[in-house]
């Protein structure tokens, strides 16, 4: 029984670390059709804005989440007016350009900050660990669980119940018909930008404590992340909560049973197979958001 | 033919010229065989230019093919050697080190040279074959197709890591014979290999490029500008994706067998995300849309970032300066050095005809009034 909660768990923490990450990219690329390349650089830069505000400043983990949320998104509106906003008409560059943004990113960091690998300090109060059902887990991983579950619930609640929300969702539908309402599409879309910067930030200061940061891991993450996109398809939030809980659970199970080169393999494998024969993603049949 | 492309052609055969005839005013070993492997990397961008600017496949995973073209080369290479500790029967060192009795089965053709160098060109052409009937059969396109070839990739980077035993593992297949043809051996720091080199990229150049004007060619290029209204036409569109991307795949995979031969070993790090991603930034500078730019954007980045990475100053800022100078080249050459370049020929060719034009003009106003006098 607490081989089976536990692996459940290990499977659900992975999910909401998975989660956290993708659900900013969903976001831009739902709205915006951009594929964000440097989305795993927003995840390494909140991880090293976390690292310099606790070992600069002496700022708590818990403290410093709503400064880097700001920070991250004041990048990323900044990388949408200079770069993105530029390439509307030509998707197929946006992954160059933002691959390129990725590449600076990360040399940028290793220029000011260096190679080395960093830590980040687990806040106090939850570096215990917690018994459900019988099997035993680190506090920090079920408080990161529930912080995702809350960014979720705070996105659904902005997506489904403002009026930027409504605007989101009418420009995800269609773009021209959106604007010629009325709606400044251009704003929107900064604004969606600098959200799912920061949000990417928020996941990398999560997971900060639990690996150490370094300029090159982003790039595991934005690969995971876009899988759970393509999985959850692009239109519906709840699809991406369903598909990285599944991929979660899925590569927790893999990496348990097989090795772990072959459960990402195996990941990638079932990845392109779906890209083939359902590209709208799993479940977006039944839950347009 | 048309007037522009035997330009186009003389332009290719005097760049192809001028690289060929480098070794007559070079003579440094370590230098030519630098620039042996700018040529090849600059086979690779050939390779995705066809795929890309061509096609319209952005082929995130150019290094799969690339890849298993310098392994076909290195297995071959690999059982020639005279191996320091083997087993029985001349086994490679590393499969003796992972406790393999026996050659297996898919190694074996590999002791025929001959066989060695046909399937470092067909078992790439096969898996771009295999992957493009697997994306375009299924409609898949765009910003999907990119990340399917991408995720290809890695998984077949994850399978030679992963199978140690026959593949070497993380550290490649290395420790290898010098490649020779009927008991001419190619060493990696003389002149043969350049032109070696330099002839197959002038090969591969010249066969894309008669690609790219033929008939399939034109297709393809109307496939990459509306896809549905070529296949409105009745074209199978699928088919002729399938096409150009298998012969992109070949191209790459003797660019791979050529790379292993330079550089005298094979490693899982050919088919890694850097290298492909390098390919796309060479192709982008370049201009996707012209084979030569292609090639010469290769040969300006790499020769570039092995001039750079040497000084001390640039060594880390490399990289930095490489991602700016890519977003600065999307951004606002969208088609690369080879279209600013062509752009700019336009404009004066333009000028020209304009200026002829309006010569002729006044050529025949200032014989107006002579007729209004005889009148």
């Amino acid at each position: 029984m607490d081989i089976v909660v536990s692996q459940l768990m290990t499977g659900l923490s992975i999910a909401s670390i998975l989660m956290l990450v993708a659900l900013g990219l969903a976001i831009i690329y739902g709205v915006t059709g951009v594929i964000n390349l440097a989305h795993g650089e927003f995840v390494m830069l909140g991880a090293y804005v976390a690292w310099a505000l606790q070992a600069e400043f002496g700022m708590g983990l818990l403290a410093s989440l709503v400064p880097i949320f700001l920070i991250m998104a004041a990048v990323g509106w900044l990388v949408e007016v200079l770069v993105i906003s530029r390439l509307y008409g030509r998707l197929l560059d946006t992954i160059l350009a933002t691959w390129g943004i990725g590449v600076m990113a990360q040399q940028a960091v290793r220029l000011v900050v260096g190679g080395e690998l960093r830590y980040v300090q687990m806040p106090e109060s939850l570096s215990k660990s917690v018994t459900i059902l019988g099997a035993t887990d680190s506090a920090y991983r079920l408080f990161i669980l529930f912080v995702a579950l809350a960014l979720f619930g705070v996105t659904w609640v902005i997506y489904r119940y403002t009026n930027f929300g409504l605007k989101l969702r009418a420009i995800t539908q269609n773009r021209a018909v959106a604007s010629s309402f009325g709606i400044n599409t251009s704003r929107i879309y900064r604004l969606t930008f600098a959200y799912g910067a920061g949000m990417a930030g928020l996941a990398g200061a999560l997971v900060s404590p639990l690996k150490s940061v370094s300029p090159e891991m982003g790039t595991t993450y934005v690969v995971d992340a876009f899988m759970v996109v393509v999985l959850g398809g692009t239109q519906s939030l709840m699809g991406t909560l369903a598909s990285s809980g599944i991929l979660g659970e899925l590569s927790g199970y893999l990496a348990f049973y097989s090795n772990d080169t072959i459960a990402k393999a195996l990941v990638l494998v079932a990845i392109v197979a779906l890209i083939r024969f359902r590209p709208q993603g799993l479940f977006t049949a039944h839950a347009r958001t | 033919m048309s007037g522009k492309t035997k330009t186009e052609m003389a332009i290719y055969a005097v760049v192809c010229l001028a690289i060929l005839l480098v070794p007559v005013f070079l003579d440094d070993a370590f230098l030519l065989n630098k620039y042996a492997r700018y040529l090849v990397l600059g086979m690779l961008a050939v390779a995705l230019s066809l795929s890309w600017g061509y096609a319209g496949i952005l082929n995130l995973g150019q290094a799969t093919t690339f890849g298993l073209g310098s392994y076909c080369m290195a297995m071959a290479l690999k059982l020639k050697t005279i191996p320091v500790h083997t087993g029985s029967d001349g086994l490679p060192d590393f499969m003796v080190w992972n406790n393999v009795t026996e050659l297996p089965w898919f190694w074996k053709p590999f002791y025929s040279m001959s066989v060695g160098v046909a399937a470092g060109i067909l078992i790439p052409a096969l898996f771009a074959a295999l992957l493009g009937w697997f994306m375009f059969r299924g409609r898949v396109t765009g910003v999907y197709a990119a990340i399917t070839t991408l995720a290809a990739m890695v998984v077949v980077q994850l399978l030679i890591i992963d199978q140690q035993a026959y593949t070497g593992g993380f550290n490649g297949i290395t420790d290898l014979a010098q490649f020779d043809v009927a008991g001419f051996a190619f060493d990696a720091y003389g002149p043969a290999i350049y032109y070696l080199v330099a002839i197959c990229l002038t090969a591969s150049l010249f066969i894309a490029f008669a690609i790219t004007k033929s008939k399939a060619g034109l297709i393809v290029q109307a496939i990459r500008d509306e896809e549905d209204r070529v296949r409105f036409f009745g074209y199978d569109v699928a088919l002729y994706k399938i096409f150009v991307f298998s012969v992109s795949g070949a191209i790459a995979g003797v660019a791979g067998m050529l790379y292993t031969i330079v550089m005298e070993f094979a490693s899982p790090t050919f088919l890694g995300v850097p290298i492909s991603l390098s390919v796309v930034i060479w192709v982008a500078v370049g201009g996707r849309q012209s084979l030569l730019g292609a090639m010469l954007g290769a040969l300006i980045v790499t020769g570039m970032q092995g001039a750079l990475s040497e000084s001390e100053t640039f060594l880390d800022s490399w990289t930095l300066i490489m991602g700016l100078l890519f977003v600065l080249v999307v951004l606002f050459l969208p088609k690369g050095i080879a279209g600013a370049v062509e752009t700019i020929a336009g404009r004066f060719e333009r000028r020209r005809t304009l200026a002829r034009r309006q010569s002729r003009r006044a050529d025949t106003v200032g014989e107006a009034p002579r007729l209004e006098r005889l009148s």
